[in-house]
């Protein structure tokens, strides 16, 4: 089991929860988030003093996927996400130790 | 703890109802002691009759019997009050028919005069909405407890005190005949005839004050009194204490305000400069440039001077940082609400639908409103590339501010013109006090009532073009500047005399709204700080001041709180 997080553009997010949930994927968790990366932030003025906007909003998406649907997934976010301009986000795959379904007390695979 | 509070609450509470009884007692024997023969008409009955009735001109139905026999004229004036007595005799039903003709009048005057106090009235929620979009989400309900506290304590103290000081004696010099007149209210309390200072008479709105004439005229400027009293919450607030703002309130209505009011508008000194000194028609404000909006705007930059800036407002290296306004939806509909009110502060100042001058008004309301935005618009937009939404609506209210002490008085085109040079002024005084003043203002409200206030009534001076406001103040009802019906004149047109009497009465006023403030609220200041403590302030006012946040969905604490409320049983 993986897990897989991407940071894209909150544009980008049906793009990719169409993609995504066309792969079979049951489960998707997304958060509003704020942050930079090599984009870093830009400067705004209101009523004639200079602000910075450091952290530009993001959605973080969360995904739970067994083994065999880690690439197409990955594939499908690249797909969905893309722009090619500066800020598209970032994705980390990290390995799942366990998981657990609240209700019914499964656990492994079967409770993705 | 627990225990002490209600009994020193208690104590409190009986100490001021001693102190209104006596203070009800004495303005009861005040106003017996200035009886006089006519009576004020509470019920409303005797209010407008024949001598209400005037034609489209303002001529009255009832021709006076002259009584002055060294006059010029008096032959004349006898002759044809003479022949009206004759007339009047032969037809007793015409009398009738005017007594009735001029209550309706009257009548007409009120529903105009108070409808758009109404309006004024709603201005308060345009103000809230305004203040509250332009501040931190953290401060919420802070902007929105100042705004509504306002209105209830600034609108006791000038029930109690302000009412009198300024309209006291309005009956001396400026009696407002569209309303029926308020002939008992003839008393200053400093000064006396063309040289009044203090107004004396209807305190706690008693005695010659309880009256229907009377109190149209206190409804509709007591939503006057309170825009001053809402001006300030846009420059002081996110940093004052509670208790520190209620003062400032009620200095505002029992005093600042008042007293400049009575100067102006209550038949006192500044408006009879002109029979007195021969300036002009005196110092002329319609609806309130200077006598409101001024007196707020340098009121609240004292306030400010003494509060400081907000925390982080000012980097170490002295440079302005931006605190960008929570909700621009709220700023803009407040704008729009104002814009509609002001349809009744302007208007209304007529003080009677039956001056048909009212629809010049309108129009050059709107149309200074609209120059000044589009000005502040474009002006930013050139600046900085971007027009900001927040002073595309300063430019707007600065259009408003400067046109409402000449709108009865200006061209349409003069009208766009004064806007115009108000969107610049708001603009330019926004980065003066931002970056060379260092004096924090949330809102702008230094910046649109204070600045803008003093270019309204100055431009007053410039763009009359005398087509209104003949005989006003007292000043050349037969002929002015040699002719007849000639109104309030400025220097465009002639008369340089009432341009100095503006520069200087709007200037004093500037000045004395300012020094006043200053004075009292440092010595204030000094006996206890005004500012909430840095804690407070970093945290944002809600919760430490009124134990609540505007959002509470926002903050996690909040909900935590609660689910551990909920799981103790509580």
């Amino acid at each position: 089991m993986k897990r897989i997080d991407a940071v894209i553009r909150p544009s980008q997010l049906d793009e990719v929860k169409q993609r995504v949930t066309a792969l079979g994927v049951t489960g998707l968790t997304v958060s509003e988030v704020r942050g930079f990366g090599r984009q870093k932030g830009h400067t705004e003025t209101y009523r004639g003093s200079e602000y910075t906007v450091d952290f530009l909003p993001k959605i973080f998406v969360s995904i739970a996927v067994a083994e065999d649907l880690v690439e197409p997934v990955v594939d499908a976010i690249v797909e969905g996400a893309r722009t090619g301009v500066i800020g598209d986000g970032k994705i980390f795959v990290s390995t799942l130790d366990d998981v657990i379904r609240i209700r019914t007390g499964e656990r492994g695979p079967g409770a993705i | 703890m627990q225990n002490l509070f209600p009994r020193r609450a208690m104590k409190w509470i009986s100490k001021s109802i001693v102190a209104l009884v006596f203070a009800q007692l004495l303005c009861g024997s005040m106003s017996l002691a200035f009886a006089d023969q006519s009576q004020p008409d509470p019920a409303g009955t005797a209010t407008g009759d024949k001598f209400s009735v005037a034609d489209a001109a303002g001529n009255p139905f009832v021709v006076p019997e002259p009584t002055d026999k060294s006059a010029p004229d008096y032959t004349k004036s006898k002759k044809e009050f003479d022949e009206f007595q004759a007339q009047a005799a032969r037809e007793p039903l015409a009398l009738k028919l005017a007594d009735g003709v001029g209550h309706t009048r009257i009548a007409t005057n009120f529903s105009w005069t108070l409808l758009t106090g109404y309006l004024v009235l709603f201005m308060q929620a345009g103000f809230a909405l305004l203040t509250c979009g332009l501040v931190r989400k953290k401060n919420a309900a802070h902007l929105m407890m100042l705004n509504f506290a306002a209105y209830v304590f600034a609108f006791l103290a000038y029930y109690a005190v302000g009412y009198a000081f300024q309209f006291g004696a309005v009956a001396v010099n400026a009696a407002p005949a569209n309303l029926g007149g308020v002939p008992t209210m003839n008393h200053f309390l400093v000064g006396s005839g063309q040289w009044g200072f203090l107004g004396g008479k209807g305190f706690f709105l008693t005695g010659p004050a309880y009256d229907a004439g009377s109190n149209c005229l206190t409804l509709f400027e007591v939503v006057f009194m309170e825009t001053a009293g809402y001006i300030i919450v846009g420059a002081i607030c996110e940093r004052i204490t509670f208790w520190a703002f209620l003062l400032c309130e009620l200095f505002i209505g029992a005093f600042l305000y008042p007293i400049s009011g009575c100067w102006v508008w209550g038949g006192g000194w500044l408006s009879q400069l002109g029979s007195s000194m021969h300036l002009g028609h005196g110092y002329v404000d319609f609806a309130g440039s200077s006598v409101v909006h001024s007196v707020g705007g340098f009121c609240a930059m004292a306030l400010a001077l003494i509060l400081g800036p907000r925390l982080g407002k000012y980097g170490a290296d002295g440079k302005p940082r931006a605190f960008p306004a929570s909700n621009i939806v709220f700023v803009v509909t407040g704008t729009f609400l104002l814009l509609f009110g002001w349809m009744g502060f302007n208007p209304g100042s007529t003080l009677g639908a039956t001056d048909l001058r009212i629809s010049v008004v309108a129009v050059n309301t709107n149309l200074a409103a609209v120059a000044g935005s589009a000005a502040a618009m474009l002006l930013w937009y050139r600046l900085f590339g971007k027009p900001d939404i927040t002073m595309a609506c300063n430019g707007m209210l600065a259009g408003l501010v400067a046109i409402t002490a000449p709108c009865a008085f200006v061209s349409p085109t003069a009208s766009v013109i004064i806007g115009v040079i108000a969107g610049i002024v708001v603009c330019l005084g926004v980065l003066f006090n931002e970056r060379i003043l260092k004096i924090d203002d949330p809102c702008g409200a230094i910046s649109v009532h204070g600045y803008c206030g003093w270019l309204g009534a100055v431009s007053l001076g410039i763009f009359a073009d005398g087509t209104y406001g003949a005989g006003w103040n007292g000043v050349g009802s037969a002929a002015y500047l040699g002719k007849t019906g000639q109104g309030v004149t400025g220097l465009l047109h002639g008369d340089s005399s009432q341009f100095l009497v503006q520069l200087g009465g709007a200037t004093l006023l500037a000045i004395y709204a300012f020094g006043a403030t200053y004075i009292i609220f440092s010595a204030v200041n000094a006996w206890r700080s005004m500012r909430v403590t840095r804690e407070v302030e970093l945290v944002g006012l809600d919760v430490p001041q009124f134990g609540m946040l505007a959002y509470p969905e926002d903050a996690v604490e909040m909900l935590t709180a609660g689910s551990q409320a909920q799981q103790q049983g509580v």
